[in-house]
């Protein structure tokens, strides 16, 4: 699965997020995302590609933007 | 039967300030900071916290085969058990009162334990687990041992209720003297979760507070416009609570009296108080001692030092006492020992039995920019004497939103 | 004693035999167990494990935004309470009585959250962990989400004193209303520990049985000659304890009257129980209800299945009955439920007022042999009528020496 797909998986499954909100545009405040529950979802994320996003690194704003850096490291690890 | 009277007869503490009441309570009216910078192991790498231990070694009073049983609260239990019996006289030939009721307030328990054994667990591959881990893990540990190791058989009660824990501990105990279920309690709390695993949590709530610029001893700041937060600390407090006729029959010296206990849930939210929720466990602790509002001199507030519990505690104070609010003496000694959890509620009681036998009140120590949405006499960084002092109120309210108080009393000359 | 009437007004379960009393009942008087072998921990690392547990899905009766806080232990608990506010009239709107408090059991809290939470923490580099670890490991937890759920403003207190732990929560609350403090309580229990790191803390301890050779069923056999030990088991009883007045002015049904509560310590060892404690903890109870041995006609015991324990208990109620002890009937549905820890003392209170309710008597299920030392009538293999049935004991007797007995008597 993709990052973006899981992103978008895991925001409408768990944190109850409206689907038809979810857009790679979509910032993470306007999905109605408090500070608490962004840092879940990026224990969610790294759990799921077994990556660790290191914390000045996660300054992202909008979901494609996250998906980029999901990738990034992604391609890190396995290089 | 008729309502009986509740006495406190002996405390023994275990705290960030020692082991001897009238010494911490000196040192707490001083302004003296128990808070300390300390470094907290992590596997390999370490990281400074702000916290306020106990520098802790039970002695001769845990035989050293019995403490392998033992989680870090629990040990720290049964030595306050120990000094309270003590002090009370209630201790004979190394055992208490067979019949008393021993009540208790841990939130977490055996953390300590939990993290040795999860470390094994999921070590790859696991090493062995040690044997009676599950036992020492669950927050009943430090009730079932003073039970054990004092030979007391009553019955034996731990409530883990977050911060709230000992407030409920002591007021369920009050509530079961004065009904005539036990003419003697062992009453208090236990808390030891100052290690890596349950640290790396509380990080987590951003509610702990920063350094100060003035270092460790500045930085629990309740009521302050500066305030960041709480600085976590363990211990153990157990009092003694007998009915009036047990006490006097025994020639027992009367400490303070428990005159009333309040409590509430706020139903509101996991992490933020509600003003509505505390101003209603105060009015039925008032009301359980069958006092008005006007009667109480000093408030030993909760307040942790996080900007939003601190204001909403005042907030309920003023609601609850109208405008007596702006003749109470209100203080937090969270500011010098920190934030004790499940513990909390039972060392804020002892100091204000302190403060009701000595007439001296404690203060907010770092109180030096009161936060002006925080509008009450906060009894900043100098303690002050109150002669006259004879009604003190004790305020807990814990994550997830329940609320406790207890109304104690002076034992005034009959 | 003295004091106000306490009555059960409903009860809500999610139990190892299911959630609706009736049918768990049923179940339970036909000897049916609800104790499987399970595949605990990671595809890499398994084990079977004879457990009690429950494939619990809440559906769209915990919302998922309430679910990020609840650990398994406060699932189970808000399903459990829901069902017995809607069985005692008391749901309004989605909402219980604000005035209730709310008395839980909960021996650990969210303990598959505190493993996954440790495999995190060890896994990272960073030694971060979840921001909602705290909340959801609190043993508090389960009371203070249905205090949430419900808009319940009382009181919520959580009682934590191992296999203990909601009797004594009954017990308290049975307590507060008869005194006067509060009319209505929504006391009970909830656990959730089958999770394979609390597992092993438990195998630790040398008290969990091995599968029989008649499978998992006949694994756990209180009284039995071939018991090896207790059974884990996982969910949630929720019990509503009204004053007589508020129940009789709503017109609620009144299921059984609570007479009486009993509580004592061994301060004997940590693992072996003490027939002196015990004893003590079934006398104050009676002695609480005014009431004697002769006038009890069922015993809903601890005993969980393990060598040692068991007997224990056979002679605790010998000595606390005297020749009334070989008139009344005992069972352990534990036989068939497993043990739930904290939540043991509410399911198994539950079960017994459907015992006196419908005045049948659940088994000992798998008692095909007796033990000479444990020779009362244990009701072994199915259930029986018991057409005079007016009073029956439920037992809860701890690890760590805690003693609680409960008197229930018809309604």
């Amino acid at each position: 699965m993709t990052p973006y797909a899981f992103l978008a998986e895991v925001l409408s499954e768990k944190y109850d997020v409206d689907p038809t909100s979810i857009s790679p545009e979509a910032t993470l405040t306007e999905l109605g995302l408090d500070s608490l529950t962004v840092v879940e979802l990026l224990f969610d994320v790294e759990d799921e590609f077994e990556i660790e996003i290191p914390e000045e690194r996660a300054t992202f704003e909008t979901l494609a933007e996250a998906a980029a850096l999901v990738e990034e490291l992604l391609r890190a690890k396995g290089a | 039967m008729p309502l009986r009277r509740t006495f406190i007869t002996g405390i023994g503490v275990v705290s960030p300030h020692g082991d001897d009441l009238n010494d911490v309570f000196d040192r707490v009216f001083a302004g003296e900071s128990s808070v300390r910078k300390v470094p907290v192991e992590a596997n390999g790498s370490s990281c400074d916290m702000l916290l306020s231990p106990v520098d802790f070694d039970p002695g001769h009073l845990i035989p050293r085969l019995s403490r392998r049983f033992m989680a870090r609260a629990t040990k720290m239990a049964v030595v306050a058990a120990h000094h309270a019996l003590e002090g009370s006289g209630l201790l004979v030939s190394g055992a208490g009162p067979a019949e008393a009721g021993v009540y208790i307030g841990c939130g977490l328990g055996g953390s300590d334990q939990l993290q040795d054994h999860y470390e094994r667990f999921l070590a790859d591959p696991p090493r062995s687990l040690s044997v009676a881990g599950a036992l020492r893990i669950m927050p009943s540990g430090p009730a079932s041992h003073i039970s054990m190791q004092y030979g007391i058989t009553g019955p034996n009660v731990t409530y883990s209720i977050a911060c709230v824990s000992s407030a409920v501990a002591i007021g369920e105990a009050f509530r079961a003297i004065r009904h005539g279920y036990l003419d003697t309690a062992l009453a208090g709390g236990a808390e030891a979760q100052l290690h890596a695993g349950a640290l790396a949590g509380w990080k987590e709530l951003s509610v702990l507070a920063s350094e100060h610029e003035s270092g460790a001893e500045a930085s629990s700041r309740p009521f302050d416009a500066l305030r960041t937060g709480m600085v976590l600390g363990e211990g153990s407090i157990v009092l003694v609570l007998e009915s009036e006729s047990a006490a006097r029959a025994r020639g027992a010296e009367l400490l303070a009296e428990i005159v009333g206990y309040g409590a509430s849930s706020d139903a509101y939210n996991l992490t933020e108080p509600s003003p509505e929720g505390q101003a209603r466990a105060m009015r039925l602790a008032l009301d359980d001692a069958s006092i008005a509002g006007e009667r109480i001199g000093y408030v030993n507030a909760h307040a942790t030092g996080t900007l939003l519990g601190d204001r909403v505690e005042a907030e309920s104070i003023r609601d609850t006492f109208g405008s007596h609010a702006d003749k109470l003496a209100v203080s937090s000694t969270k500011s010098v020992h920190g934030h004790l959890l499940g513990a909390a509620s039972a060392l804020e009681a002892a100091l204000t039995v302190r403060m009701l036998q000595t007439g001296r009140i404690a203060p907010t120590a770092n109180l030096t920019d009161p936060d002006p949405e925080c509008d009450l006499d906060f009894v900043p960084l100098v303690g002050r004497d109150a002669p006259e002092l004879e009604y003190a109120l004790s305020n807990s309210f814990a994550f997830g939103g329940s609320n406790a108080t207890l109304v104690l009393r002076k034992v005034m000359a009959s | 004693m003295r004091g106000r009437r306490v009555f059960v007004t409903g009860l809500g379960f999610v139990s190892p035999h299911g959630e609706d009393p009736a049918a768990i009942f049923e179940r339970l008087f036909l000897g049916e167990s609800a104790i499987r072998t399970v595949r605990t921990g990671t595809p890499e690392m398994g084990a079977d494990v004879l457990l009690a547990s429950i494939d619990f899905e809440p559906g769209d009766r915990i919302g998922k935004a309430d679910r990020l806080l609840m650990a398994r232990a406060a699932q189970l608990a808000v399903v459990a309470t829901r069902n017995a506010l809607e069985d005692s009239g008391l749901m309004a709107h989605g909402r219980g009585p604000e005035e209730a408090a709310v008395y839980m059991g909960c021996g650990l809290g969210g303990a598959e959250i505190l493993q996954e939470s440790y495999r995190t923490y060890s896994a990272r580099q960073s030694r971060r962990v979840r921001p909602t670890t705290i909340p959801l490991i609190m043993a508090s937890g389960p009371a203070s989400q249905v205090s949430m759920s419900f808009g319940i403003r009382g009181p919520a207190h959580t009682y934590s004193i191992a296999c203990a732990s909601s009797s004594v929560a009954i017990g308290e609350a049975f307590r507060s209303i008869r005194d006067g403090y509060i009319d209505v309580v929504l006391a009970g229990g909830a656990e959730a520990m089958l999770n394979d790191g609390s597992v092993a803390a438990w195998q630790g301890l040398g008290v969990l049985a091995k599968e029989h050779a008649d499978g998992a069923g006949a694994s756990c056999r209180p009284f039995d000659l071939e018991r090896t030990g207790l059974v884990l088991g996982e969910g949630a009883a929720t019990l509503i304890l009204e004053s007589e007045d508020r129940a009789m002015a709503r017109g609620a049904h009144l299921l059984v009257e609570i007479v009486g509560f009993g509580a004592s310590s061994d301060a004997h060892k940590l693992t072996e129980p003490s027939v002196d404690g015990q004893e003590r903890a079934i006398r104050n109870a009676l002695e609480d209800a005014g009431l004697t041995a002769e006038d009890v006609g069922y015993i809903n015991v601890h005993a969980t299945g393990t060598p040692t324990g068991d007997p224990v208990e056979i002679e605790a109620i010998k000595r606390a009955f005297g020749p009334a002890a070989q008139a009344v009937a005992i069972s352990s549905t534990k036989s068939m439920h497993g043990h739930l820890v904290g939540a043991s003392g509410a399911l198994e209170c539950g079960i017994t007022a459907l015992a006196l309710d419908k005045r049948r008597i659940p088994p000992t299920a798998n008692l095909t042999v007796a033990d000479p030392a444990c020779d009362l009538d244990c009701v072994p293999g199915v259930g029986r009528d018991a057409p005079d049935l007016e009073v029956a004991l439920s037992n809860s007797f701890a690890f760590g020496g805690s003693n609680a007995t409960l008197v229930l008597r018809r309604a």
